[in-house]
């Protein structure tokens, strides 16, 4: 049975019209750069050109002396003003025991730089043409030093050291689950496939590039900014730069242009906006150029691994096994870090009844931008895994790679299953979800679609994805504000952010459900640290944390009402009853609007704040299933075919939650057929920093989609019943489509070398894996 | 710097403007700035993502790669401009952003005006496009959000509603 309530006009299960698409159609968004203020100055980066070099000095005479040109700021400058490096602070040891070590990530580089794209020196005018035009004219003398490209450099014998405290540029290890069980399963195990899988580094690519305005308000140091964790960037800025604390810098976020994890936390920029502004007195805007967003945004993935799998006869796991490396970069935060060695291990056993694993998982320093939290952040990486060894195991033993998935998966009476990782899954209910994704997909029917690819020249292949994920970023409690005005509104101020997720107006549909007044009465305060402050939106969290604040509070706020009801109508509180913006006394006609009593109290309004926590992470789930062709002749791939059944628990949003799956699933596909952030693997040059080298999914690509949702398995550990959104889609859609790929190379001949494949799977890769030619493994 | 200001004179969304642009102003910093025309966005340097599309003389441009003072004597149309092209400025939207709105062709909502100003080019002389015309008109518009299937959807809503209108 659905968890939903009635569907009312705007109501939460209603197919509804965004609010937020009102302005946004109208061209009249607020995305930072739209905002131009009185004395506004603009700042431009000097970014490094190199990978690794010492700075020996820096010539900023003539940028100086530019028409137009305000200030130069360098990293020794910001050292000297006591501008302090962002900390990196996590438990994990190095390999051999010492405590996990990394470069300082300082707002500018100091003394060495360490990737291409480093910012390097800020040059302020009163123009962006000329700060950019001073930027470029700023002399820096560099000493080259050996750059490691990639993780393949970085572990070899002899390579650079990124950091001189850590000459093996091995940043931390962690170590899960039990090694010499593990081994003894693989001894006694009668089927055993190992796969080599790189998870290529990604490019996030948000459409609005970063922007920063900072300046002052009075003694306060204002940020306005596109970012997912307002709160994260305050406390980055005031830890930061010095005499700043949390009172004294406020951060402001307007529209978000598309965050997908990239957008969350502080980056060094924004110190440098913060500090620039403090120095001058007067606003001053950065907005990102693309290359910049390429070169010094954070990147996902980025992980290579062996994985292996045992199975006894019947095809039941016995055990996984699997050793990552995972590419950091130069200056990792706690985020890059955290995905690879705690987060993907989390999901790595997914929705299978595994209990014996021996994870190994190192974060590997190299000159490269951060890895941070892309959209799925570790949990693309680890289902990407279990399923492609899933599919070889099938190949393997002749087995349909459904079948062998169903005789592994947790059943509905194992709920609640710990796994081991001690995660701890509240509910689900795997098979019959597959089941349905099967109907929906016309499993039994791909002989006949194959057959008829194939009259027509095409490769056709299939390939399924069953999996779960974690949701929620392990902050559970939100805090809701509800302010009921006399001139007719309610206010709802949570710390959560939109960033184009329509998450402003799921709040709207939450807070109807319980009001009952017209949408245009419900107004969703968000992105000021001035009115409140969290965790912010990343990791699928803020409809099932701050939408089950919005619905305690709302009750609460009803209830309040009640009670100021009772006495303005002079009966008990009892008798009072609400219903669609009025409470009346019951049995009577005696009534009053909620505005009018709001208008009564003093100060003409009443509010209630209230917090909900989920008392666990929430686990959503689905069974997608892909289909591809191939063109033999070009190795081009197309998506054909792609089914989709969710396990979201309760739909507050039908439409959103489509637009979330599908939009999300389109961004797997991209990192399984197109994306790629390459570096060149001599001088760690990067060679995909536009949009003419990295190759985005464009409206060709595909849209055939088939997505359903069941309901009937709502959350249990949270107050709306629902499960995370935002992720599914792109940690679903990469193994289902190389799933099918692979399945179409493999069944033109190729069989088991196809599974050599690594993402992204050009027309190249896929042409010469058709041709038995295959990449050799990087080490 | 410059300051070899060029009188400019154009149509902007329906209404005669005269104001100064550098020769080396781009048309989008010129909408963006000088006349504060905001909806018209700015996101990538190499003419490839499409968010800064505009109408000139009813083809689709973009608004970076082409300098403010090739708009002289032209009708410039950007997304402010949109609600009242060839109807009625009362205040309702135009099919397209309608559409947009109803197939939830949008998200983060900054590629649309882009999205939107290519699809109405489109529109205006394909009425009824297949998917293979609206592919080719939207293939230099980028959206990640999206993954483009609502706004196929929304641009054949657009059409249908658009045709329904002229009968």
């Amino acid at each position: 049975m659905s968890a939903a309530p009635q569907a009312q006009r705007y109501g939460s299960g209603a197919v509804v019209r965004r609010i937020e698409d009102r302005t946004l159609v109208r061209g009249e968004g607020n995305f930072t750069d739209d905002v131009t203020l009185p004395g506004q100055t603009w700042l431009a980066f000097l970014r490094s050109d190199r990978a690794h070099a010492r700075i020996l000095s820096i010539d900023a005479d003539a940028a100086r002396a530019t028409p137009g040109v305000l200030a130069v700021l360098t990293g020794a400058e910001l050292v000297a003003a006591g501008v302090k490096p962002m900390p990196v602070a996590l438990p994990f040891k190095r390999p051999g025991g010492g405590a996990l070590t990394t470069p300082p990530r300082r707002a500018l580089a100091h003394e060495v730089v360490r990737f291409v794209g480093e910012a390097v020196v800020a040059v302020v005018a009163e123009s962006r043409e000329a700060a950019r035009a001073a930027a470029a004219a700023v002399w820096v003398d560099y000493e080259d030093l050996p750059a490691v490209a990639g993780i393949e450099q970085a572990v070899a014998p002899g390579a650079a050291a990124v950091w001189p405290e850590v000459t093996d540029n091995l940043a931390a290890e962690a170590q899960h689950g039990n090694a010499a069980a593990t081994e003894a399963a693989f001894a006694a195990a009668a089927h055993r496939v190992k796969l080599h899988i790189v998870n290529q580094r990604l490019a996030p690519v948000t459409m609005e590039p970063r922007s920063v305005l900072a300046f002052m308000d009075r003694d306060r140091l204002t940020l306005r900014l596109s970012s997912q964790m307002p709160t994260a960037v305050r406390g980055g800025v005031a830890d930061a730069i010095p005499g700043r604390t949390l009172d004294n810098v406020r951060v402001v976020v307007g529209d978000v242009g598309g965050g997908f994890g990239m957008k969350s936390g502080v980056y060094p920029e924004d110190i440098v906006l913060g500090y620039a502004a403090l120095q001058l007195g007067r606003p001053v805007k950065w907005q990102a150029e693309r290359v910049e967003e390429f070169t010094s945004a954070v990147h996902g993935r980025g992980q290579v691994a062996d994985a292996e799998l045992a199975l006894d006869a019947a095809g039941k796991v016995l055990a996984l096994r699997v050793r990552t490396f995972a590419g950091v970069g130069a200056y990792p935060s706690n985020t890059s870090i955290i995905i690879p060695l705690l987060i993907g291990p989390w999901v790595s056993t997914s929705i299978y009844d595994i209990q014996t694993i021996h994870l190994k998982m190192t974060a590997v320093l190299t000159h490269n931008a951060s890895t941070g939290a892309y959209r799925g952040a570790g949990r693309p990486e680890a289902i990407y895994i279990i399923e492609r060894l899933l599919d070889a195991a099938a190949r393997e033993m002749g087995m349909d790679g459904a079948e062998l998935r169903r005789r592994n998966m947790i059943r509905p009476e194992q709920m609640p299953y710990t796994n081991p990782m001690a995660q701890v899954y509240d509910c689900g209910q795997f098979e019959k979800l597959m089941d349905q994704g099967l109907a929906l997909a016309d499993w039994v029917g791909f002989e006949a679609r194959r057959a008829a690819s194939k009259a027509r020249g095409r490769l056709r292949g299939r390939g399924i994805a069953t999996f779960l994920e974690w949701t929620g970023g392990n902050a559970l409690t939100e805090t809701v504000t509800i302010n009921v005005t006399g001139d007719g509104y309610v206010d709802v101020t949570c710390a959560t952010m939109p960033m184009g997720q329509g998450i402003a107006t799921s709040y709207v549909q939450l807070a109807h459900d319980t009001f009952g007044v017209p949408p245009e009465r419900i107004r969703i305060l968000m992105g000021d640290t001035d009115r409140a402050n969290g965790f912010g939106s990343a990791g699928s969290r803020s409809l099932f944390t701050a939408g089950g604040a919005v619905k305690v509070a709302s009750d609460k706020t009803v209830d309040e009402g009640k009670q100021l009801a009772a006495r303005a109508l002079e009966a008990p509180a009892a008798d009072i009853e609400y219903r669609a913006g009025r409470f009346s006394v019951a049995g009577t006609d005696l009534g009053i609007g909620l505005f009018e009593l709001a208008a009564r109290q003093s100060g003409s309004h009443f509010t209630v704040s209230a917090d909900a926590t989920a008392g666990a992470p929430s686990w959503p789930n689905a069974c997608h299933i892909a289909e591809v062709e191939v063109d033999p002749d070009t190795g081009d791939v197309q998506v054909v075919a792609y089914a989709s059944v969710n396990d979201i628990g309760r739909v507050v949003s039908p439409l959103i939650v489509k637009g979330q799956v599908e939009g999300g699933a389109v961004q797997g596909i991209g990192q399984a057929l197109c994306e790629k952030v390459s570096y060149d693997p001599e001088t760690a040059q990067m060679v995909s920093a536009s949009f003419m080298d990295y190759a985005l999914p464009r409206v060709d690509g595909f849209r055939a989609f088939k997505t359903q949702f069941d309901q009937s398995v709502p959350c249990l550990t949270n107050v709306l019943g629902s499960k995370g959104v935002g992720e599914l889609g792109t940690i679903g859609a990469t193994p289902a489509v190389v799933n099918a790929v692979v399945d179409a190379l493999a069944s033109a001949g190729q069989g088991r070398a196809a599974e050599q494949v690594q993402m992204p799977l050009t027309s190249e890769v896929v042409w010469r894996a058709l041709r038995g030619q295959y990449a050799a493994r990087s080490f | 710097m410059t300051a070899l200001n060029r009188a400019l004179n154009f149509t902007l969304n329906g209404r005669a403007v005269s104001t100064q642009a550098e020769p080396a102003t781009l048309l989008i910093d010129l909408l963006r700035s000088s006349l504060g025309l905001t909806g018209t966005h700015q996101g990538c340097d190499t003419t490839q993502c499409g968010c800064c599309t505009v109408l000139l003389d009813g083809d689709s441009v973009k608004s970076c790669s082409l300098l403010a003072v090739q708009a002289a004597g032209r009708s410039v149309t950007t997304v402010e401009g949109l609600a009242s092209l060839g109807r009625p400025a009362d205040g309702s939207l135009h099919p397209v952003q309608e559409a947009f709105s109803a197939c939830h062709g949008l998200q983060c909502g900054f590629c649309t005006p882009g999205m939107m100003m290519a699809a109405t080019c489109l529109l205006q002389k394909n009425t009824q496009p297949t998917d293979a015309d609206i592919e080719q008109a939207l293939e230099g518009n980028l959206c990640r959000c999206t993954g483009y299937v609502h706004i196929v959807d929304a641009v054949k809503q657009a059409a249908a509603a658009m045709n329904g209108g002229a009968r």
